[in-house]
């Protein structure tokens, strides 16, 4: 008997923990707290299911040059906001405002996107509960 | 060729990349690839209950089996060709990630119960397959499942919090 408990609790606890959500959440990986603007020119683009990515060039008050990675929605939700593939060029400067990865590592999540033009998308992933999500979308 | 090279000539094929690029495609994809293991690991579970005493203890082992697992088999087909093509899709990403080494090596092992299952205690289920329940070899066969499909659902769900 206590070996059917058993082989039950364990077998529910494994289903309890899949979660029905869609990928994974912005506190997962970022700290909604360091908030971060990045300026810097696009080296290349992952765009990318589930998350898509693009890194830029940027410079720090030193002079010194690293390259950060920026996380964004997937293809499908970043195109229905009017940002398609070919937008991001090599070599454009963008202006980013996203949140810092918890590890510290020179990733962000990217919550805005501005482009050369002006235009500026917002980045994040629908439904992650991170800042602005589901926000209005000026 | 490395295994890494190999990833990322998988990454870069013309399907794993529109797939990974794709708007609707991907989604659809994951959306197949949940279903599948609902109907694989909801069926592999009835018969797993069955031989732990749990359910339908009335009815005889090889007649639950019959019944059940070849919609087990059509889910694990399912689960296999979607799981392969989101694993193409983000290959080159997967080779680093430790949990979906973790789950490759609980899907091995997922493999085996039943090889060793069907090749050992399950030949003699005419002699024990109407015991409510049934002998400690075959529970633990059942015990094994349960928790190798769950660990894999788990550590599947957990590849998207590691890079």
């Amino acid at each position: 008997m206590k070996l059917k408990i058993a082989a039950i609790a364990l077998f529910v606890a494994g289903l309890g923990v899949y979660p029905l959500s869609a990928h994974h959440s912005f506190a997962a990986e970022f700290d909604g707290t360091k908030a971060v603007r990045l300026v810097g020119k696009l080296t290349k683009v992952d765009w990318s299911n589930p998350h898509s990515y693009f890194y830029i060039d940027v410079q720090d008050d030193k002079g010194q040059v690293a390259n950060w990675g920026c996380e964004g929605a997937g293809p499908g939700a970043l195109s229905r906001r009017g940002l398609k593939k070919g937008d991001l060029k090599i070599g454009d400067t963008l202006v980013v405002d996203g949140y810092r990865a918890k590890d510290g590592s020179h990733l962000i999540d990217a919550r805005r996107v501005t482009l050369p033009d002006g235009r500026n998308i917002y980045g994040g992933t629908p439904g992650d509960g991170g800042p602005g999500d589901n926000g209005p979308q000026q | 060729m490395s295994l890494q090279e190999i990833c990322q000539w998988i990454n870069d094929t013309g399907p794993a990349t529109a797939l990974r690029e794709s708007e609707l495609a991907f989604p659809i994809v994951e959306s197949i690839h949940v279903l599948a293991i609902a109907l694989m690991a909801g069926t592999v579970s009835i018969v797993d209950l069955r031989l732990l005493g749990i359910v339908l203890k009335k009815e005889p082992v090889s007649q639950v089996a019959d019944q059940v697992l070849p919609l087990t088999w059509a889910g694990f087909a399912l689960m296999t060709i979607s799981g392969v093509m989101l694993s193409a899709a983000e290959a080159a990403k997967l080779y680093t990630n430790p949990v979906y080494r973790i789950k490759l090596v609980l899907l091995v092992l997922a493999g085996l119960n039943p090889l060793i299952f069907h090749s050992t205690i399950y030949k003699s289920v005419s002699a024990w397959g109407e015991w409510p329940r049934p002998p400690a070899r075959a529970r633990l066969a059942a015990i094994c499942s349960l928790t190798l499909w769950s660990a894999i659902i788990v550590a599947g769900r957990a590849i998207a919090y590691y890079h």
